[in-house]
Order: C-alpha cells, then sequence, then structure tokens
C-alpha cells in the first residue's frame, strides 16, 4: 500500500476514534468514578515535575531578563517580562509538553499493554464497551487535570521570577508582586489558558489512540509510547503555532 | 445452538477461514481442534461478533449475529463467556474485581449479594484465599480459572475458550480440561473450545472438528475421527 494511503488510512481511524470518544461523551456516557481515578493518577504522576520545570523557567526567565533589561536601565519590569511570558505563552505549552511525556506516555503504555494482553478484547466480551470504560475518564480527566497543572505551573514559574528578581536585582518583594498584578490583564491570562483545553484533547486523543492501536507484544508498548508522545509534542508545537496566531488576530 | 455457514475470512489477502460451516448443538461441549495458524481462534472471535466475515452467517440461537452492530453484540455478549489464551484478567484489579466486573455492570446486586456470588464461584473452582491478590501474583493454571470464573459468573449461556491448556504442565491441563466440562454442565451451557491438545480434547468433547488451512476436514464424535481414513487427521489425532 503506497505510503499516502496509509496516511489517509490512519487519519481517518485516527478521526473516527475521536468521533467515537466525543460521540459518548455527548450521550452522557461518563464514568465519574473512573474520572476521578485518573484525574488523581495523572495529576499526581505530573505536578512535582510540572513544579521543578516551571520554576526553573522562571528562574532563568528573570535571571536572562535581568541581564538584558539592565543594559536598557529597566530591570523593575523583570517582574513583567517572567509573568507575561509564562502567562500568554510559556506556561500552557511547558505544561502541555510536560504531561504529554509523563501523563500521556502512561496512558498509551497503559491502554498498550491492556491491548497486546487481550484486555481490550475481554472488555468486548464482558459486554462493556471499551471506549466508555477505558478511554473517555482518560480523556475527560486530561480535559480537567492540564488547566489545573498549567495555573500551578504559572504559578511557580513566577515565583521561580520572584526569587531572582528579590535576591539578585533586589528588586523589593511587595513591588515585584504588584508589578506582576499589575501586568498580567484578563487577556493575557485567557489567550494563554484557552489553548490548554486545545491541548488537552490533543494529548488525550493521540495518547489513547496509539495505546488502542499498539501491537507487537512489549517491544511493540515501547514503540507506540514514544510514538505518542513525539506526536503529542509535535502536534501541541504545531497547534500552539496556529492558536497563537488566531488568538492574536482576534483577541490581540 | 450455533450454526456457522459458509464463513470466509482472509486478512491481507490472506485466506484464514474457507467456506467454514457447522452446526453446534445446545448444552453441547464442542472442540475445534487445528494446528498454530490453522485459523481456529478467528473462527473462534467470529462466533462471539468480535470479527466479521467477509462472506457467511453465522447464526446463535436463530438470531443472525453475522453484521450487528457492535452495541447490539454487547447486549448479547453478556449472555456468553470467554475464556482467552492467557486469561486477560484486568492487572490493575484484584480477583475479587475482575471477578466481580460483570456482576457491577450488568447485574445491579447490592455489595454483600456480589461478595457472596464471588465467593460461590471461587469455591466452585477450587480456589480459595486469592481474592485480595492481583493477577501477577497467579500461577499461569490459577490466571485460567479465575478467567473462568469471570467468564461464567453471570450465568453464561454460551462459554467459549480459547486454548485453555496452552502453556500449562499435563496435569494443570488435565485440571482446567475437567473443570471446563464440569462448570459447562453445571451452568448447562454450550461450550466451543479450541486446542490442538488431543489428549484432554478427547476427555471433554462431546463433538470435535478439524481445521486445517482454514477449512473443516473432518467432525464428529471421538470414534468417528479416530475412524477418519483422511491421512492428516490420521497425523494429527495420532
Amino acid at each position: 500500500m503506497a505510503v499516502y494511503q496509509q496516511v489517509v488510512r490512519s487519519l481517518g481511524n485516527a478521526l473516527w476514534f475521536l468521533g467515537e470518544i466525543f460521540g459518548n461523551i455527548l450521550r452522557g456516557k461518563i464514568r465519574f468514578g473512573e474520572v476521578l481515578k485518573q484525574v488523581y493518577e495523572q495529576g499526581l504522576q505530573s505536578v512535582v515535575i510540572v513544579v521543578l520545570t516551571s520554576l526553573a523557567s522562571g528562574l532563568v526567565l528573570a535571571l536572562q531578563g535581568y541581564v538584558a533589561m539592565s543594559r536598557f536601565g529597566a530591570k523593575e519590569f523583570v517582574a513583567d517580562l517572567v509573568a507575561l511570558s509564562l502567562v500568554r505563552e510559556l506556561g500552557p505549552v511547558f505544561t502541555a509538553l510536560v504531561f504529554s511525556g509523563k501523563a500521556g506516555a502512561r496512558i498509551t503504555a497503559e491502554l498498550g499493554t491492556m491491548n497486546v494482553n487481550d484486555q481490550i478484547l475481554a472488555t468486548r466480551t464482558l459486554g462493556v464497551d471499551p471506549m466508555e470504560f477505558l478511554v473517555v475518564p482518560r480523556m475527560v480527566a486530561c480535559f480537567l487535570v492540564l488547566p489545573i497543572l498549567t495555573i500551578i505551573s504559572e504559578f511557580c514559574g513566577i515565583m521561580g521570577g520572584y526569587f531572582v528578581g528579590v535576591t539578585q536585582a533586589h528588586i523589593a518583594g511587595v513591588y515585584y508582586i504588584n508589578e506582576t498584578i499589575r501586568a498580567i490583564h484578563y487577556v493575557d491570562f485567557f489567550s494563554g489558558f484557552i489553548k490548554v483545553f486545545f491541548f488537552a484533547i490533543l494529548i488525550g486523543w493521540i495518547c489513547c489512540y496509539e495505546g488502542f492501536s499498539t501491537k507487537g507484544g512489549s517491544l511493540g508498548v515501547g514503540k507506540y509510547t514514544t510514538k505518542a508522545v513525539a506526536y503529542s509534542y509535535i502536534f501541541v508545537i504545531l497547534l500552539n503555532t496556529l492558536l497563537t496566531k488566531v488568538i492574536l488576530t482576534f483577541w490581540g | 445452538m450455533i450454526r456457522v455457514r459458509n464463513v470466509s475470512k482472509s486478512f491481507n489477502d490472506q485466506l484464514v477461514l474457507n467456506d467454514v460451516s457447522l452446526d453446534i448443538k445446545s448444552e453441547e461441549i464442542f472442540v475445534v481442534l487445528g494446528e498454530s495458524g490453522a485459523g481456529k481462534s478467528v473462527l473462534l472471535k467470529h462466533l462471539i461478533g468480535l470479527l466479521q466475515p467477509d462472506s457467511g452467517t453465522i447464526q446463535i440461537d436463530n438470531e443472525d449475529i453475522t453484521h450487528l452492530p457492535e452495541s447490539k453484540l454487547l447486549k448479547m455478549r453478556k449472555k456468553m463467556g470467554y475464556l482467552f489464551q492467557e486469561g486477560a484478567l484486568y492487572d490493575f484489579m484484584t480477583v475479587f474485581e475482575n471477578i466481580a466486573f460483570p456482576l457491577r455492570e450488568h447485574a445491579h446486586l447490592d455489595e454483600k449479594t456480589i461478595r457472596q456470588k464471588v465467593k460461590d464461584i471461587l469455591k466452585m473452582i477450587d480456589l480459595d484465599e486469592v481474592e485480595e491478590k492481583m493477577p501477577a501474583q497467579l500461577s499461569g493454571g490459577m490466571k485460567k480459572r479465575v478467567a473462568l470464573a469471570r467468564a461464567m459468573i453471570l450465568d453464561s449461556k454460551i462459554l467459549f475458550c480459547d486454548e485453555p491448556t496452552s502453556g500449562l504442565d499435563p496435569i494443570r491441563s488435565r485440571d482446567v480440561s475437567d473443570l471446563i466440562r464440569n462448570v459447562s454442565r453445571k451452568f448447562g451451557c454450550t461450550t466451543v473450545i479450541t486446542s490442538h491438545d488431543i489428549r484432554n480434547s478427547f476427555r471433554v468433547a462431546d463433538r470435535l472438528a478439524l481445521i486445517h488451512d482454514g477449512k473443516i476436514i473432518a467432525m464428529g464424535t471421538q470414534d468417528e475421527l479416530k475412524a477418519s481414513k483422511d491421512a492428516f487427521v490420521k497425523e494429527f489425532i495420532s
């Protein structure tokens, strides 16, 4: 089969899969107990690494910003730089990438292992729809967890910047916080935050689909998990570019 | 009663089932014999609607299931049990949760009744003190017993077993085969087993079929198969 035919077929299958997920959600087939379990697992698994990466990115942003802005005698604006960079762009994107690597990989590995061990087929033989039992709760959990992680990430990033601002740039703590609050308008916050919901759907979709497509035993689980994370990274970055352009066009 | 008529199935231009027809009577234990890759498991998956044939029809209790949508098949499968080769137990659930799963999904019973039913079926399959264990802590034979309990917990009227003795030593194979026969008789269910384990198949089967290159080349009782003049049948069962 020609490569383009395979691509078209895979895309068709993936879109059908997404349609099935939304079909189940719209029909109210959401198992809240399973969703809570997934929220706990995905959230707990990702929160430490999200805190660490966002804290580090806030620190680095403030350090670099302080050096650059000192040249123009505007070191007080480090707070604005850190806050706006994180809230408008870096917070949502970094969190989505970290989430793909931790929770996304887990989703694909879990579903992939279940697939190669016939547990997904077994679900069907037990008269239960595996989409409703296994996929929808993971998807809904992504939709709930990623926004919460993003807020945690943005807060920690700002705290990283605050630490550098106070200890290195010798900006007064109260001034730094006031400047941060003054800098972030609701448009800044929501223009970044709205993207997170699209990223959540994208990551949940890719990782669940790859898990359901896994074949080839334990080697296959590794291969499809790596593929899911790589696709999530690529498409999060591409979607971010597109959404940023659209949001800037309509929302400044 | 299960009626299969002229069923053919190909995967990537490779013919796996070739014009297969057979009838399986109610409450009968029917074994489909054949080499690895002969098409036994594919046939079994057709009977429970996990696969759809390219041509031909499959009827269960006079209902044509050949092209039923998945939503109807899911409902139909509540009266069927399927024992997978490796058990296919949920590895994130305990033994108790695995067996209780179909009851919680379909039977709408209170927790006390569910617990009692699980205890009863575990007793029937001679497994005690395993309720709180995870599947990874069980031996191969125990996994198959637990999977059989899960398949039968809703008092299934049809039981499908895919290579139930594969990977087990001769004694465990005999025990699992006897257990399937006893459970089958006790529940009065129609049982279809795929296997290449001749000795145990002859122990449990009322009738058998031999599948070779996707075609059924012999069907009948143990004596009828033994009396076959076909060279492959003779070689396979000797």
